[in-house]
C-alpha cells in the first residue's frame, strides 16, 4: 500500500468516526435531556396544559404505581367534524403520555387496526378505552365532544379531558355510592332522559362511582316501615310538584339526623317543603332575575359564585352555570342556633327579586316599590350541628337550589358549568371535599366566518397574489440587469 | 462573525440578481396559498395547523432544490477550490451559505403573512399558536436547509444533490408513518427521530426543550458533516 493511500484512509476514517461520534453525542444528549424536559403553552386558553385536578389524578397514579393504559379509536373518517375529533383527541392523547409514566396513551386509526378494536371489544368509532388492571371504563363520543348554541352559532366543544378525569377517579374509587333521587310527589325522574329527567346527571354521578337511584319512600315500603335505606349517601330532592307528607318529611329529617346529607331543588311558585322551616331558609314570592342575563333568556339571569369549596374551581375557571326561572332563598338573619349557612350562586348588584309590574319590551324592570332589590341568593349550603337539634350524628349537610332545571337534562349538558356544579355539589354533601373539582373544561374550534362568498375572493387573495408579486418583483430586476 | 456575514451577503446576492429566487418565491407562495385555501376551505377554522403541517412536508423536496447550488454550482464553475482556499475559516464558508438560505426562506415565510391577516379579519385566531407555528417552520427551514448543504457539498451535479438532499430527508418524514409498523417497545424508540412529531407541539401553541434541541441538533450535525466533507478535499 503505498503510503499516499495510506495518508488517505487514516485520515479518511478518522473523519468517519468523527462524524460517528458527533451523531452519537447528539443521541446520548437527548436521552440525557429527556427527563428534564421543559414546556411552555403558548396557545391563548393553554389548551395542551392539563388540569390541576387531572395532573393531581395523574400523581396519584403514579403513586400506587398501577399502569393506566389509553386507547383512543378515531372518529370515522368523512363524517362531518371527523378531522377537530381527532386532533383534539390526539392533542390529549399526546399530553397526557407525556405527563405521566404509568398512563400508557395511544391514538389508534379504527380503520387501519381493526384487530386492536375487536381485541378490545371496540365496536363504535371514537370511543376511548381506559384500563387500570381489571377495571375498564369506556368513553363514547357523546360522553366527550358536546354541541352548544343553535343555528350558525352552533360549536362543538371537546369535553376529552373532563371525561378522561372522571375515568381516572372511577378506577381510583374502591365501592359505589348511592344516591337516592326521592319520587313520588311529581320530582323529576333519574332515569327519565326527557329534558326534565336526571338522567344526564345519573350518567355522570355513575362516573364519579355514585349511582343515583329512585326512592319512594311508601311504595318501596311495600307494607313495612317506610324509611330512607340505609346505604343511603345522600337524598336529593328535585322539584316536587306536590307537597311532601308529613310522614315522608319526618323521615328525611330523621335521615338528616343520623348524618344524612339532603338536597333539595325547588323552582319558584313550585312546592316548598315544609321542612325548609326547620332549617331556617325561606322562599319568598317572586322570580330572581338580573341584568345580567344569558341573552336572550330574561329568566336565565347569570349566577355569581360565592367562596364554597363546590364553586371554587368553577370559579377559577370561570365557567358560567346555567339557571332558568329561578326561586329566590333567604336564610335565617341572625342564624339559627348550630346551623350555619354560606351562599353558593347570588345575582350580580343589578339583581332583582320580581314581583310583577311592567314590562318594558317584554323585559321585566325592576320596581323598588313592588320588587326586592338584590344581590338574591339562588343557591345555598347548610351545615347542621348538633346544638341545632336536628342533628345527632355527624354534621348535617344540605343544599338548597332555587332552581331545578340546572340539574335536568335541558341545562345540565348546555351550561359549561353545570355538570361540575351538579357533581362537585353531591361530592360536597356526602363529605368528599378532596375530590371537588371542575368537571369539564371544555376546548371549542375557533372558527371562521365565512360566506360562499368570502371563499370565491378569498382564493384569488391567497392563492394568487403572492406569487404574482414575487413574479413582477423578479420580471422587474431581471430586466433593470438586462438594461445595464 | 465578519466573514460569516460577507459569505451570507454575497450568497444572497447571488439568489436575488438571478431570477432564482422570484421563481422559487412564487413557487413556494403558490403551493403556501393552496394548502392554506384548502385548509380553510376543508375545516373553516382560524389557524395555520393544516398549512403548517403540509409546508414542512413540502419542504422536505423543496428546501433541496434551494440549496442544491451552494457547493456543487462553484464546483461546475471551478470557483470551490478558490473558495476553500481563500484567507476565510472554512466553517464562516459553511454557516455563511446555510445562513443565507435560512434567509431566503425567512423571506418565503414572511410572504405567507397575509394568511394570518386574512384568519385575523374572518376569525379569532390564537395568535400564539400562530407564532409557535411559523417558529416550527422556521426551526424545519434550518434544518432541512444545512441537510440541503451536506448534499450539495458531496456531488458535483446540482439536480444530483437536491434530488439525494431529498433523499436524506425524507425518512424523517416516513419513520413517523413507519411507528405503526414496527412492534410497540420500539414504537417509543422510534417516534423521538420523526420530524413530525417534533413539529406537532408547536403547531398546538407548545414549546417543548426536546423539539428544540430535535431541530437544533439537526442542522448542527448536517452543518458538522458539511464541514467534514468539504475539509475532506484537502486530503482527498
Amino acid at each position: 500500500m503505498n503510503r499516499n493511500l495510506q495518508r488517505r484512509l487514516a485520515t479518511g476514517s478518522n473523519a468517519a468516526l468523527v462524524a460517528v461520534i458527533m451523531v452519537l453525542i447528539v443521541v446520548f444528549g437527548y436521552v440525557l435531556l429527556e427527563p428534564f424536559r421543559i414546556r411552555v403553552d403558548f396557545s391563548a386558553t393553554q389548551s395542551s396544559r392539563l388540569m390541576e385536578d387531572t395532573q393531581n389524578k395523574l400523581r396519584i397514579l403514579e403513586k400506587d404505581a398501577i399502569p393506566v393504559k389509553i386507547t383512543a379509536f378515531s372518529a370515522q373518517e368523512g363524517k362531518k367534524e371527523a378531522y377537530f375529533k381527532n386532533r383534539q383527541l390526539q392533542d390529549l392523547v399526546e399530553e397526557i403520555d407525556y405527563a405521566s409514566s404509568v398512563v400508557e396513551a395511544e391514538f389508534v386509526d379504527f380503520d387501519r387496526e381493526r384487530l386492536t378494536a375487536e381485541n378490545l371489544g371496540v365496536t363504535e368509532y371514537g370511543t376511548v378505552v381506559i384500563q387500570r388492571g381489571e377495571q375498564r371504563v369506556d368513553l363514547k363520543d357523546r360522553d366527550l365532544f358536546r354541541h352548544v348554541g343553535k343555528g350558525a352559532d352552533r360549536a362543538m366543544e371537546f369535553l376529552g379531558e373532563a371525561s378522561v378525569n372522571r375515568a381516572f377517579s372511577q378506577l381510583m374509587a374502591n365501592n359505589t355510592r348511592v344516591v337516592y333521587a326521592l319520587v313520588g310527589h311529581g320530582e323529576m325522574n333519574p332515569e327519565s332522559r326527557e329534558p326534565d329527567g336526571l338522567s344526564d346527571l345519573g350518567k355522570a354521578l355513575d362516573q364519579e362511582h355514585y349511582e343515583l337511584k329512585r326512592l319512594d319512600l311508601v311504595r318501596d315500603a311495600k307494607g313495612g316501615v317506610p324509611q330512607v335505606p340505609e346505604d343511603a349517601a345522600a337524598v336529593i330532592v328535585v322539584r316536587p310538584r306536590v307537597q311532601i307528607p308529613a310522614l315522608e318529611q319526618e323521615l328525611l329529617l330523621a335521615y338528616l339526623s343520623a348524618g344524612g346529607p339532603l338536597l333539595f331543588a325547588v323552582d319558584p311558585g313550585g312546592v316548598i317543603p315544609e321542612i325548609f322551616g326547620r332549617f331556617g331558609v325561606a322562599v319568598p314570592e317572586g322570580m330572581v332575575l338580573d341584568k345580567l342575563l344569558v341573552f336572550p333568556f330574561p329568566d336565565r339571569p347569570v349566577p355569581r359564585y360565592r367562596n364554597h369549596p363546590i364553586t371554587e374551581a368553577l370559579a377559577s375557571e370561570t365557567l358560567v352555570t346555567l339557571v332558568s326561572g329561578v326561586a329566590p332563598l333567604q336564610a335565617a338573619v341572625p342564624p339559627r342556633e348550630g346551623i350555619r349557612s354560606a351562599t353558593l350562586l347570588e345575582t350580580s348588584r343589578d339583581g332583582w327579586i320580581e314581583r310583577g309590574g311592567e314590562l318594558k319590551g317584554g323585559n321585566a324592570l325592576f320596581q323598588p316599590e313592588i320588587d326586592a332589590a338584590g344581590p338574591a341568593t339562588m343557591a345555598l349550603t347548610l351545615e347542621l350541628g348538633r346544638d341545632s337539634g336536628l342533628v345527632n350524628r355527624g354534621q348535617g349537610r344540605v343544599i338548597v337550589l332555587g332552581d331545578s332545571d340546572m340539574l335536568s337534562n335541558s341545562l345540565l349538558t348546555e351550561g359549561p358549568g353545570n355538570l361540575s356544579f351538579g357533581v362537585n355539589a353531591l361530592r360536597w354533601l356526602v363529605g368528599d371535599d378532596g375530590r371537588l373539582s371542575v368537571s369539564g373544561r371544555p376546548s371549542a374550534v375557533r372558527k371562521l366566518a365565512l360566506t360562499e362568498e368570502d371563499l370565491g375572493q378569498l382564493r384569488w387573495v391567497v392563492i394568487g397574489l403572492g406569487p404574482l408579486l414575487a413574479m413582477m418583483v423578479g420580471a422587474a430586476v431581471w430586466s433593470s440587469r438586462r438594461g445595464r | 462573525m465578519k466573514f460569516v456575514f460577507t459569505m451570507w451577503k454575497k450568497e444572497l446576492r447571488s439568489y436575488f440578481v438571478s431570477p432564482i429566487a422570484y421563481v422559487f418565491l412564487a413557487a413556494y407562495l403558490l403551493i403556501a396559498g393552496l394548502f392554506f385555501y384548502l385548509g380553510v376551505t376543508l375545516t373553516g377554522e382560524a389557524s395555520l395547523r393544516v398549512l403548517a403541517g403540509n409546508l414542512a412536508i413540502t419542504q422536505i423536496f423543496v428546501l433541496p432544490m434551494l440549496t442544491m447550488r451552494h457547493f456543487a454550482e462553484e464546483r461546475r464553475q471551478g470557483t470551490l477550490e478558490m473558495l476553500l482556499t481563500a484567507p476565510i475559516p472554512l466553517w464562516a464558508i459553511v454557516v455563511g451559505k446555510w445562513a443565507a438560505s435560512v434567509t431566503l426562506c425567512a423571506i418565503m415565510f414572511a410572504g405567507t403573512l397575509v394568511f394570518p391577516a386574512v384568519l385575523a379579519y374572518y376569525g379569532d385566531p390564537d395568535w400564539g399558536v400562530m407564532l409557535t407555528s411559523y417558529l416550527g417552520l422556521f426551526a424545519v427551514a434550518c434544518a432541512f436547509c444545512a441537510a440541503g448543504l451536506f448534499s450539495s457539498s458531496l456531488l458535483d451535479d446540482q439536480m444530483a444533490a437536491g434530488l439525494i438532499g431529498a433523499v436524506i430527508l425524507v425518512p424523517f418524514w416516513l419513520v413517523g408513518r413507519a411507528e405503526a409498523l414496527v412492534p410497540d417497545e420500539w414504537a417509543d424508540r422510534v417516534r423521538p427521530l420523526s420530524l413530525l412529531y417534533h413539529l406537532d407541539s408547536f403547531n398546538r401553541g407548545v414549546l417543548d426543550s426536546m423539539d428544540i434541541y430535535y431541530f437544533v441538533a439537526f442542522t448542527a450535525v448536517f452543518l458538522f458533516l458539511t464541514f467534514r466533507s468539504l475539509e475532506s478535499r484537502r486530503w482527498r
